[in-house]
């Protein structure tokens, strides 16, 4: 490193080459057949539960994506807003990340519809028939939580931001061909309308997709929540897919440097993640009220309790203790280590949002049952669990690498290019 | 008071300073040091400059406080005083978070701030003797030791030929 490295900018084109694909299609075989033999090593007595964990592995797994696929679009429209440099270099590995959003959005879509209108509720209590006429605390909910109301925001939410993500993408690479500016200006100005409605509706979208699982409980703090764990689930995937393909010989100047930063960005939004996990646990703890107690019930004191802590090992130490110092945030396989632990651990996470209220069995409303919610113990993570796990991340893999392969590497034309070519955080 | 004799040039622009550093200790010559009114990429690299240890500092003054934080609470709510707030257990881990985590900071940020000002030798009532006071605004100066057997004019040749637009020698004291 010194100013008189040579920077060549050139038109790179990642090339999706067979044993990359067979690896991605031999993922998602394996994941099918584990998923159907989770499935069918149930009982058929127990198809009720059986029925719901199967919506609720595609749900999480659907979700989890589809967060991390519009995080990484969210991540490129603030550096473009903050006017940032650095991250010129790796940008085309979030935008072909945010190529998933439509699959993702439509998988959430999909499940969701099937509960609200064929399933009579399935995994979300409060869609089942007459429970919002005959829940008391529910009753209050109905003007937001209603079938028609719900079914739009879940059409319209995801809509605008897959629009904006293919906008963004589009005058990305239109500016590869034309160069000059204009493209710049029109991904700044974008950009700002984007991020302001997000922000809004990705509040709203979390209510509706998660919180109303719970849907007795509530925090205030559950979308900040949720958006710090895709967004630093964003950033992990960045930094190994960047290592990927620098490790095989892409991507000529992305140096340690802008791995160095993803690290840190890693590590900062660990914290992050942590600092708002704990501030919705201590309040909640502390205050010790029945029915916000009820969220932690299951997770703390019952049969959730592994997953529980293994959440906090996974998202918090692992990064929080090997991504404390500079060297190893600047090497390659402590960070492949770090960045699947993280990876692992915030599945885990969406997995601890949804499962212990969208596996519980709807019952009567008596005088010792005020919310007719009857508890279904852990069913733990199975073939199941682990099948859908690895047929999304196959598909996800296959439909972000053949993005990859639509545009060069990093913008040739951008105006920061240079400046993200000689970034340097110094010694 | 250790004294030194300095040959200082002085130059306009950060891309010849980085150059003209590069040069010079090519050429042999113990550079001092290079001031700079703002941060000039790879001079630090080129200066052969070690990393600072405050990052060592700041880790041992977070645990610091972490520990202080803790021994504070532990000690009034376990030994000293214990108190039955809506029946919770008096030692509890999950309670200590906040206050061993804004300690933590408060601790790191202080003892950072005050390391760099020691190390810097930066207190109340000491006029800083600044090399040129147009390091300050937008003139870049490289300070470079003259020993006894230095050749002061080829030195000075030196400076100017990698770009100076003036060459003065000073002493400055440490």
């Amino acid at each position: 490193m010194g100013h008189h490295t040579e920077v060549q900018i050139r038109e790179e084109k990642f090339i999706f080459t067979g044993k990359a694909k067979r690896f991605t299609f031999i993922l998602m075989g394996i994941g099918l057949l584990l998923a159907m033999l989770g499935y069918f090593t149930y009982h058929p007595s127990e198809h009720e539960l059986v029925l719901k964990r199967l919506l609720a592995n595609i749900l999480v797994d659907g979700y989890f994506f589809f967060i991390i696929a519009t995080c990484a679009i969210v991540f490129v429209a603030i550096s473009q807003l903050s006017n940032a440099g650095w991250y010129v270099a790796v940008r085309r590995v979030p935008e072909a990340i945010s190529e998933f959003m439509p699959y993702g959005a439509a998988i959430v879509l999909v499940i969701v519809t099937l509960c609200l209108f064929f399933l009579h509720g399935g995994i979300y209590h409060w869609m089942h028939d007459g429970v919002m006429e005959t829940d008391p605390t529910l009753m209050k909910k109905t003007w937001y939580l209603n079938k028609p109301f719900f079914f739009i925001r879940i059409v319209l939410f995801p809509a605008f931001w897959i629009w904006s993500a293919m906008m963004i993408r589009k005058y990305s690479r239109n500016e590869d061909i034309v160069g000059g500016i204009v493209n710049f200006d029109k991904q700044f100005k974008l950009s700002a309308a984007f991020m302001i409605v997000f922000a809004f509706t990705f509040s709203m979208f979390v209510w509706d997709i998660m919180m109303s699982i719970d849907a007795h409980w509530y925090s205030t703090i559950y979308t900040i929540y949720n958006f710090a764990t895709g967004w630093v689930s964003a950033f992990t995937l960045i930094y190994l897919m960047v290592w990927y393909l620098r490790s095989n010989g892409y991507l000529n100047i992305v140096t340690d440097e802008h791995m160095h930063d993803l690290g840190k960005f890693m590590f900062a939004f660990s914290v992050f993640w942590t600092y708002m996990w704990v501030a919705q646990f201590l309040l909640i703890w502390y205050a010790n009220i029945p029915e916000e107690v009820a969220y932690y019930d299951h997770r703390l004191w019952g049969s959730y309790k592994f997953y529980f802590y293994f959440n906090l090992v996974m998202n918090f130490a692992v990064p929080f203790f090997f991504f404390m110092k500079r060297s190893f945030k600047r090497n390659r396989n402590i960070g492949m280590f770090v960045g699947t632990c993280m990876l692992i651990g915030h599945w885990n996470d969406v997995y601890l949002l949804v499962m212990p209220g969208a596996m519980n069995l709807a019952g009567q409303i008596t005088e010792h049952n005020p919310t007719g919610i009857i508890d279904t113990p852990a069913q733990g993570v199975g073939f199941m669990e682990i099948g859908f796990l690895a047929l999304f991340a196959g598909a996800f893999l296959y439909v972000v690498l053949n993005a990859l392969t639509k545009a060069n590497l990093y913008p040739t034309k951008h105006p920061y290019i240079m400046e993200s070519a000689l970034h340097d955080t110094g010694i | 008071m250790d004294s030194n004799k300095l040959l200082l040039g002085v130059y306009d622009n950060p891309d010849t300073v980085l150059e003209a550093t590069e040069n010079l200790i090519k050429g042999g010559y113990d550079i001092k040091d290079v001031y700079t009114p703002f941060a000039v990429h790879g001079l630090d690299r080129v200066m052969g400059v070690k990393r600072t240890r405050l990052s060592t500092a700041a880790f041992v003054f977070a645990m610091l406080g972490i520990a202080s934080a803790l021994s504070l609470m532990i000690y009034t709510s376990v030994f000293d005083w214990q108190m039955n707030i809506g029946g919770k257990p008096s030692f509890h881990i999950p309670t200590y978070i906040p206050i061993t985590f804004e300690l933590g900071i408060l601790f790191t940020a202080f003892g950072m701030v005050s390391c760099f000002f020691i190390v810097n030798k930066m207190f109340w009532g000491r006029n800083t003797d600044v090399i040129d006071i147009r390091v300050t605004d937008d003139m870049f100066v490289i300070a470079v030791n003259i020993h006894g057997q230095t050749d002061v004019k080829a030195l000075e040749n030196s400076l100017i030929s990698n770009g100076a637009i003036e060459v003065k020698e000073r002493i400055y004291e440490i």
